[in-house]
């Protein structure tokens, strides 16, 4: 269906190639996963799919392509309209109209379908995504979820082939990612259409793809089954690290593949929960806390606190109340009702300026708080804020990032460097408390670990800190405590490992494997293993 | 529908009677209840009727405060503010008559008319279902109207987000020329996105486009269309 013959890839004015002598085949009816390292190419190569790059992107292109017998070097991405469907990572981006209809009718319309035509297809795509009653919805009141089902929807319609998709789920919670993923192996079963899908949190994904292509950053690429390729990868989901940790001879891909071979370990290890942290005086104090804009009520009397030297997340669905609660806690709006009280103080009477030292904020796009030219000048422009000795944000800087030039621009770093700046700018004024919010999109399992590591190291420091996410793995290894809303309430708060366990979407791979045993992560089942080999 | 609405406020203009005025407010009255459309357009006679009252009440107090002497039966006096020789034949204050009154309340009703008039026209069909029922050749116009019209909210949303997240850094007031970058960077970057999923869902492929649900003209259409030219031309000339 796909075939790639020694493509190379390279953008002009860059040294390196983006792609280089890459040459696979795909055939029909197959659900892959591309995966790499943050920036090793993953988004130019599914344009290359249909011709976006270099058609619309610029960029040199050697090797050929071709999707269906088609050679994309000859045809613009409109010829392969009816052929190749592409969903972005942000389809809310990508909308041209304003109802779900509408939009989905879009891609037809500019195809001069005829009208009865258009509204048959746009009836099964409906049934195809489950979207009918949203159908005269305006786009922009949906939710995450419905919206990259609407996006999905315009792109079957065109009865494609082949269906492209980047990150469908890195903005979503588990549940709705889990609805897109089965939606999408259900399609490949009934429809045999080909599912090129990229995606960082292979935890995620790694049950339902056929096969996997990997993409090293220095042109190195492998095409194979799941258990082959994850074999020699360096970013593999915590099934797989759980594997090579206990030395296993089969790889499973799915949970019940692992349980069935670590059968005997969960009868036969010790008792072990992992040490409560040590924690601190409680910092931050918000009681009742209710918010409303005008009719609605984004939270309903909310009674949390934060404890120094803890790590707190913060889960629920999109929409739940998460960023009204980060918006209150950081003073930013005053709630309707209740308080938010900083060490005894509310935050509403505390200086801006004096705040922002005490309370550090890491918005879902680190770049929104970076303005200057080079990062040797934001870091400046800190110590002149923070009233600090001069250099000392630059050295602490290259404490977390050493291989970073300080004449390099913001806007250039990688997605993870850019993460760590931020971070870093924040940490250097010793805040009392971080809160980060959706740190992990688009970062792949290295720079997760980093920054874990970070944060603990921030914590131990006496720092409490809120992570507002979805990502259940990061919660895992670093929350001690979890509280999870949900419309505006608060329905669970305790314990990470007592969190995650009430309920079975939440729970992470490593605990789905080894239940009724209570351990989260590897480093739980390792501990456990340890033990037992000293006793 | 629309048709019937632009003639019908001609006439109210034309004829600059408040009586007509009330009357073409209340069939337009009419005409909403009947066949309001649902969603975020629908309520927008209403609102036209709010802004309306509020310009006759502010068309009111300026013609009771500042105008032009006119010689009839005095009603009430405001005392008098004394303006300099050079502003010769406006004052504020002063005898208020009758005649001024009246003048004024008739001005303001078919201001507030035209305006209702123009809501009930949204409430009844919403622009976005009028752009839909531009002839092709404009139809680029028409993506593109539609694409600013969604494209603004979210543009307003990321310069909050981007606003307050830059206060939250420093404490200080955020000038606009830190929002600008990362603003301008994420436009950018939008703006991409959508070009390129125009692109591969063959926008622009071929000259034809056809239409989903087309909306097609009717013979009820094109009778509201007659009766609002009848109206209209018998305003202007009788």
């Amino acid at each position: 269906m796909i075939k790639f013959s020694n493509v190379t890839l390279l953008y002009p004015q860059s040294t390196t190639t983006v792609i280089e002598n890459l040459s696979f085949e795909i055939a029909e009816g197959e659900m892959v996963l591309v995966m790499g390292h943050t920036g090793s190419g993953k988004s130019s190569l599914l344009r290359l799919i249909n011709g976006l790059v270099p058609h619309h992107t610029g960029g040199i292109l050697a090797g050929e392509i071709s999707v269906d017998g088609i050679s994309t070097r000859t045809v613009r991405p409109g010829a392969l309209s009816g052929i190749v469907g592409i969903v972005g990572q942000n389809p809310i981006n990508a909308f041209v109209a304003d109802t779900v209809e509408e939009e989905i009718a879009f891609g037809m319309e500019s195809l001069s379908f005829p009208p009865e035509v258009m509204r048959k297809r746009v009836e099964e795509a409906l049934d195809q995504v489950g979207l009918a009653q949203l159908r005269n919805r305006n786009i922009a009141t949906l939710s995450g979820g419905e919206q990259q089902r609407v996006a999905i929807a315009s792109a079957l319609v065109m009865h494609p082939k082949v269906l492209v998709l980047d990150e469908p789920t890195s903005a979503l919670d588990p549940i709705a990612a889990e609805e897109i993923l089965s939606l999408l192996q259900r399609l490949v079963h009934d429809l045999s259409v080909t599912v090129i899908i990229a995606e960082h949190r292979l935890e995620r994904v790694i049950g339902y793809v056929d096969r996997i292509l990997l993409i090293e950053g220095d042109g190195e690429s492998s095409l194979g089954i799941p258990e082959e390729v994850l074999r020699q990868s360096n970013l593999v989901p915590p099934l797989i690290k759980l594997s090579r940790a206990l030395r296993l001879d089969e790889f499973g891909t799915n949970t019940r593949e692992v349980r069935r071979s670590t059968e005997d370990l969960r009868k036969s290890l010790p008792d072990y929960s992992r040490a409560v942290t040590t924690h601190g005086d409680v910092i931050a104090q918000v009681s009742k806390v209710a918010l409303s804009y005008g009719a609605k009520e984004a939270l309903k009397g909310i009674s949390l606190y934060l404890r120094s030297g803890e790590v707190t997340a913060l889960m629920g669905r999109n929409g739940a109340g998460k960023s009204s609660l980060i918006k209150v806690i950081t003073g930013l709006v005053a709630p309707t009702y209740g308080s938010v009280l900083i060490k005894e103080v509310s935050v509403a009477e505390i200086d801006p300026q004096e705040r922002s030292m005490k309370i550090g904020y890491i918005p879902q796009e680190p770049g929104d708080i970076l303005y200057l030219q080079s990062v040797n000048e934001e870091c400046q422009r800190t110590d002149k804020n923070r009233k600090l000795e001069p250099g000392s944000t630059l050295k602490f800087v290259h404490r977390l990032l050493p291989t970073i030039s300080k004449e390099s621009h913001p806007r250039d770093l990688s997605e993870g460097e850019r993460l760590t700046l931020v971070l870093a700018i924040v940490l250097v004024a010793n805040p009392e408390i971080v809160i980060l919010d959706e740190p992990t999109r688009g970062l792949d399992y290295e720079a997760k670990e980093k920054l874990t590591k970070l944060l603990r190291d921030a914590a131990r420091a006496g720092t409490a800190i809120l992570i507002a996410t979805h990502d259940v793995e990061l919660v895992a290894e670093l929350a001690d405590r979890t509280i999870f809303i949900a419309d505006g309430e608060k329905v669970a708060d305790g314990q990470t490992l007592d969190v995650l366990l009430a309920s079975p979407a939440f729970a992470p791979q490593v605990a789905k494997v080894m239940s009724p045993r209570r351990w989260l992560t590897v480093g739980d089942v390792l501990a456990a293993q340890s033990q037992s080999d000293i006793s | 529908m629309w048709g019937f609405f632009i003639f019908l406020s001609c006439a109210v203009i034309a004829t600059g009677s408040a009586f007509v005025a009330l009357g073409a407010v209340g069939i337009a009255a009419l005409f909403v209840k009947q066949r309001r459309e649902e969603g975020p357009w629908g309520s927008s006679f209403k609102w036209s009727l709010i802004a309306g009252l509020y310009l006759l009440v502010i068309r009111l107090v300026a013609g009771i405060l500042i105008g032009v002497p006119r010689p009839g039966t005095t009603l009430f006096t405001v005392p008098r503010i004394d303006l300099p020789s050079w502003l010769p034949g406006i004052r504020i204050g002063g005898a208020v008559t009758l005649e001024r009154l009246s003048s004024s309340l008739q001005e303001g009703l078919i201001i507030a008319s035209v305006i209702a008039l123009f809501g009930a026209a949204n409430s009844v069909t919403s622009p976005r279902k009028l752009l839909r029922t531009l002839p092709t050749s404009l139809y680029q116009v028409g993506v593109a109207l539609t694409i600013a019209t969604t494209v603004l909210p979210q543009l307003v949303s990321s310069i909050s987000r981007i606003r307050s997240a830059q206060f939250l850094r420093n404490g200080q007031r955020v000038r606009i020329s830190s929002i600008a970058l990362p603003l301008l960077e994420e436009s950018l970057n939008r703006a991409i996105h959508l070009a390129q999923s125009m692109e591969s869902r063959g926008y622009g492929r071929s000259r034809v486009r056809t239409r989903y649900r087309p909306i097609p003209f009717r013979k009820v259409d094109s009778l509201y269309l007659s009766s609002g030219v009848a109206i209209a031309l018998l305003a202007v000339f009788a």
